[in-house]
């Protein structure tokens, strides 16, 4: 703990500087676009308060987590794991719930969510898991026995209940495998079903919108009919198999190189997929469900999920190249923005701050990406590069949900934008796990 | 190792290949929202968070010749309602309940006019013109309800009521049709146009640009502060010939008649201006504006819409008589010493055309016969003049065709005469002669014809077209618009005849059935008719013109008083209060009534004072 006193000399040479000031930048630039955005809120002393502590108490960890070797993570994993599960656990039996989602701890003084921390915990159990399986990176079972990790925490946050976040653990995975060095082929497979299973609630949410009065025979109506688990559904279980076997018997036929296995694996995760997109799509939340709709089409619904949408876009829109000015957003101001100060708050940014402002933070965003790619790419152990890809793609997943959500790209997601928006938790755990970047970096040259 | 931290770095390149290409494509989605199409959505920006509360401007003033203002604007109050996001009819329905309580209305009705408003996030008016009492009352709503506001408009007001309210016409809400078409004009849905009369004729000129207050509003709607205020702009003022004093003493006397029914024209000979036009019954046009809905309801449900001084055509009975005369006499059909013996009736071939009242006028000259409306005199002049003639000088003065006074429904009554009977393939008999030289049978005009042969017949011979503008003073900087005299016709007659003609109207008045016209000091020419009404009794005609002695006629009248009996007893009274208003001279009657109002009024006082308790004593031990 002496390094916390006084830092070994030359430490302040190897620290990553750039990074240091794209996430001080995130950060000022967050606290100025809450300043503003929770100005009309009714406990805007407290939200200041708060947020000043949180930024206190994340500097700290942010500095702490710099001192000492990050490797004590790695060789703490097990218990890392431990914490996690026993994080979720509590929130599940102790947590107080908000606005339906059982997903605080409340403790004396202050609550916190304890989702981004298990999730953050999550990177650095599954770095160690990876670093160790480094000779059989490229077996399915690495794949699988990396979901099997992460699976626990996702449906403790999924029974929550918390869709998105746990929707964010998946790119995170997935982009540590890849940079782990897994098959491609396998990686392709198993998130392809992934998607392949979001894809149907979609397509039958588009159908069910764009199409209510579908005549029968119609592809709306099929796809209504395909999600009642019934001959429909067989119907075109069959069709795939069917069909992939012909493309399989054509392309042999065309004596052309390929391996049986990609047309027995392809039914099958696509048929599957299928399936579960079924059940999800049946066991879909209606506030849920008009996210769906909000995405697929949102002028339907002005005054639901999807007036959320439009009227952030007008925030962004309107703010133009310079902004209306702080305090001056008459979207964000007069409360035709939602969630101004939390999930919303770019878009908030985007009409005080113009271009100029929106620009600035994807700016600040993308050079911290870069710098953790760089730490990534110069970490002295595997480990080290792991948790930089794990972080890395989870920063990048998130801001990329979040921004898009603001500017109409994503679906409506309850995600928090990492450093920007108000959450004290949020932004303590986000200080940390970039302090954990940092130590990476500035541990590059194993000579700490 | 080697292999793998090669592999790593590939690997890593890639990851950070697809974060950079997903940053782009945010910032290029930024660029899109901000930079390229950032005006469209500013302007959503703008839509959601103002709204335009208009206000009426006012309209342009309507004054008389003297410039008493006939038609002018008040202050009124408007109840409005502005839409928040995303009311439900919940929240919409214990505010209609409360308002239907408070305005007097049905609540379900409100109920659909807040859920429109509410459906395109406009501002709707809720009620207008709102007395004091309920606007108290309202002004406390807006703190229970968000979106309900008060704002002040001007109100068309018509400060004398019941008055010439055919020719200024009325203030209404456009119907579906007249929105579709006025849509783009800078209308509202809920503005209100001129619907009769001048100002429905003038509506471009009287319209003025309604201004409004922009007001930022939150998302529940609430107005949170002033944006800009365009100012309204009012309407062209509009002088009018009328003489309010002429106009008021027409429709006073009229509504007075037996029926209450009828109407009078009064046009100055010298310039065709219309001086009065009265049409009775009327209406007062405030109460179409009213602030209670069951008042407007009423009103408008019995509206007379019919202007009968231009609407109406009767037969012009004996009134025509001066135009046969000089027909006869310009044409040397007979002399004014010519006498015709009148037994009390007239026998054409086996039929018997009996004369007013069916009493002999014995021996009867010109001046006798108009003067005593001698019917039989004028059937002997009739078949001497011929019916050809009689319909050509009735051609000349206008008959038979509109006057082209610019007010919508003018009728232009019937010309009978031999050619006219041609024209539709019919004979022409002797009979008809007789029929036509009275001024019955198929011969019918409006009032406002009979005004501009009376006018003609005091100028001698000048048809005017008549008009009631004087002058339109634009407010967009355009040059007054000045009303220029039109003459339409010219009658072509001797000297020695106007002098006969103009004689024996004279006579008519001073000594004859015209009597009751007569006022000192002031030289009234005029005739009396009495047309037979097939509906029932008599119409009553009286057409006149007066002047000061030595001076031309200033004022030509035609008054129809319908089923009310004899023109001399039901028609002559009101030209005579017309004249007497017209030059100025108090009327005994008015004066009479004055009178007896002020000392009912001191006897209503005088027990009032009487009964007012005298201060009762102290209680006693009053220190």
């Amino acid at each position: 703990m002496s390094a916390l006193k006084a830092p070994q000399p030359g430490m302040s040479g190897r620290v990553d500087w750039t990074f240091v000031f794209a996430v001080v930048g995130l950060v000022v630039t967050g606290t100025i676009a809450m300043l503003s955005a929770a100005s009309t809120t009714m406990y805007y002393q407290a939200i200041l308060q708060k947020h000043f502590i949180a930024l206190a108490m994340g500097a700290g960890l942010f500095t702490v987590t710099l001192a000492f070797n990050y490797q004590v993570f790695q060789d703490q994993s097990k218990a890392l794991y431990v914490i996690a599960l026993g994080l979720m656990f509590a929130v599940l039996v102790v947590g107080s719930s908000i606005r339906g989602h059982r997903a605080w701890i409340r403790l004396p003084g202050f609550s916190f969510q304890p989702a981004e921390l298990a999730r953050v915990l999550v990177v650095l159990v599954l770095a160690d898991f990876l670093d160790r399986r480094a000779l059989r990176v490229q077996d399915v079972s690495t794949i699988l026995m990396s979901l099997a990790i992460a699976a626990p925490i996702m449906l403790l946050i999924l029974k929550q209940p918390d869709f998105s976040t746990a929707l964010t653990f998946i790119p995170m995975i997935v982009g540590m495998l890849f940079c782990a060095g897994a098959d491609v082929l396998q990686l392709l497979f198993i998130f392809g079903f992934g998607a392949a299973t979001l894809t149907f609630p979609l397509v039958y949410t588009l159908c069910q919108v764009r199409f209510p009065n579908a005549a029968p025979g119609s592809l709306p109506a099929f796809v209504i009919a395909v999600s009642k688990m019934g001959w429909a559904t067989l119907a075109l279980v069959t069709g795939i198999a069917a069909v992939s076997f012909l493309i399989w018997r054509l392309l042999t036929w065309m004596r052309l190189q390929v391996k049986p296995f990609a047309f027995i694996a392809f039914p099958l995760i696509a048929a599957s997929a299928l399936l579960c997109g079924i059940v999800i799509n049946g066991r879909m939340k209606s506030y849920q469900r008009n996210r769906f709709v909000a995405f697929v089409a949102p002028s339907s619904d002005v005054q639901g999920a999807a007036y959320n949408v439009i009227q952030s876009k007008v925030a962004i829109g309107s703010g133009g190249v310079w902004g209306k000015g702080l305090f001056s957003g008459t979207q964000s101001q007069l409360g035709f923005l939602p969630e101004r100060h939390t999930d919303f708050i770019f878009a908030n940014v985007g009409e005080e701050m113009g271009f100029m402002g929106a620009g600035l933070i994807l700016g600040l965003y993308m050079i911290v990406l870069w710098r953790i790619v760089t730490a990534a790419r110069q970490a002295r152990d595997r480990y080290g590069y792991l948790v930089c890809a794990g972080l890395a793609s989870m920063f990048a997943f998130v801001m990329a949900l979040n921004i898009g959500m603001c500017v109409g790209l994503m679906p409506v997601a309850g995600i928090p934008l990492p450093l920007i928006s108000y959450g004290g938790s949020s932004l303590v755990i986000n200080l940390w796990s970039l302090g954990i970047v940092a130590n990476i970096y500035a541990r590059r040259y194993a000579l700490l | 190792m080697n292999g793998a931290s090669s592999g790593r770095r590939e690997r890593l390149e890639i990851l950070w290949i697809v974060l950079a290409a997903g940053g782009a494509a945010l910032g290029l989605r930024l660029a899109q929202l901000q930079i390229l199409d950032s005006a469209e959505y500013r302007q959503m920006a703008e839509r959601n968070a103002s709204q335009m509360i208009y206000q009426a401007a006012p309209r342009g003033r309507i004054y008389d010749r003297e410039g008493v203002p006939l038609a002018t604007n008040q202050p009124s109050f408007s109840l409005i309602f502005l839409p928040g996001k995303g009311q439900a009819r919940q929240d919409l329905e214990p505010l209609a309940r409360e308002l239907g309580r408070q305005l007097g209305r049905d609540p379900q009705d409100l109920l659909e006019t807040l859920e429109e408003a509410e459906r395109e996030q406009s501002a709707a008016r809720l009620a207008e013109n709102l007395p004091t009492p309920t606007m108290f009352q309202l002004s406390e709503l807006k703190t229970l309800y968000p979106g309900v506001d008060l704002i002040t408009e001007a109100r068309r007001y018509y400060p004398f009521g019941r008055f010439a309210s055919h020719l200024l016409g009325f203030m209404g809400k456009m119907s579906p049709g007249e929105w579709r078409t006025r849509k783009t004009q800078g209308y509202r849905a809920d503005s209100r146009i001129g619907k009769m009369g001048l100002e429905s004729a003038f509506e471009d000129e009287l319209r003025g640009r309604d201004g409004g207050i922009q007001m930022e509003v939150d998302a529940q709607g609430r107005l949170k502060r002033k944006l800009g205020e365009i100012p309204w702009q009012p309407g062209s003022n509009i002088h009018l010939t009328i003489d309010a004093a002429v106009q008021k003493a027409a429709d006073d006397a009229l509504r007075k008649t037996l029926t209450g029914r009828g109407a009078a024209v009064a046009i100055d000979p010298r310039t065709g201006e219309i001086l009065a036009m009265s049409s009775q019954p009327d209406f007062d046009p405030n109460a179409l504006l009213s602030t209670d809905p069951e008042e407007v309801k009423r009103t408008s449900h019995a509206l007379p819409e019919f202007n009968n001084a231009i609407a109406g055509a009767y037969p012009p009975g004996s009134t025509f008589k001066p135009i046969v005369s000089l027909a006869a006499l310009n044409e040397g059909r007979i002399s004014p010493n010519d006498v015709y013996y009148c037994p009390g009736f007239f026998k054409l071939g086996s039929a018997i055309f009996h004369c007013d009242k069916h009493e002999a006028h014995g021996a009867v000259t010109f001046l006798k016969g108009l003067a005593e409306s001698c019917n039989v005199y004028f059937y002997n002049v009739g078949l001497r003049t011929g019916g050809d003639r009689i319909e050509r000088y009735a051609r000349m003065f206008g008959l038979g065709q509109k006057t082209n006074v610019p007010l919508r429904g003018e009728k232009s009554g019937h010309l009978f005469g031999p050619e006219t009977r041609r024209k539709s393939g019919k004979g022409w008999y002797d009979g008809d002669t007789l029929n036509l030289s009275i001024g019955q049978g198929e011969l019918t005009v409006t009032p406002i014809q009979m005004a501009v042969v009376a006018a003609a017949l005091a100028n001698r011979g000048t048809v005017w077209r008549p008009h009631y503008t004087q002058k339109i003073a634009y407010v967009d900087g355009r040059p007054d618009f000045v009303q220029k005299p039109e003459r339409v016709a010219q009658v072509y007659a001797k000297d020695s005849a106007w002098d006969l003609v103009q004689k024996a109207m004279e006579v008519v008045v001073s000594s004859g059935t015209g009597y009751p016209a007569r006022v000192p000091g002031l030289i009234v020419a005029g005739k009396t008719g009495t047309a037979q009404n097939p509906h029932g009794k008599d119409d009553a005609w009286f057409i006149c013109f007066a002047a000061r002695p030595g001076e031309p006629a200033s004022i030509a009248i035609a008054v129809l008083a319908e089923n009310a009996g004899y023109g001399a007893v039901a028609a002559a009274p009101v030209a005579k209060k017309m004249i007497l208003a017209a030059f100025g001279m108090p009327d005994p009657d008015v004066e009479r009534e004055k009178r007896e109002a002020e000392r009912a009024a001191r006897k209503l006082l005088k027990p009032a004072a009487a009964a007012l308790p005298a201060r009762p004593p102290l209680p006693g031990g009053a220190r």
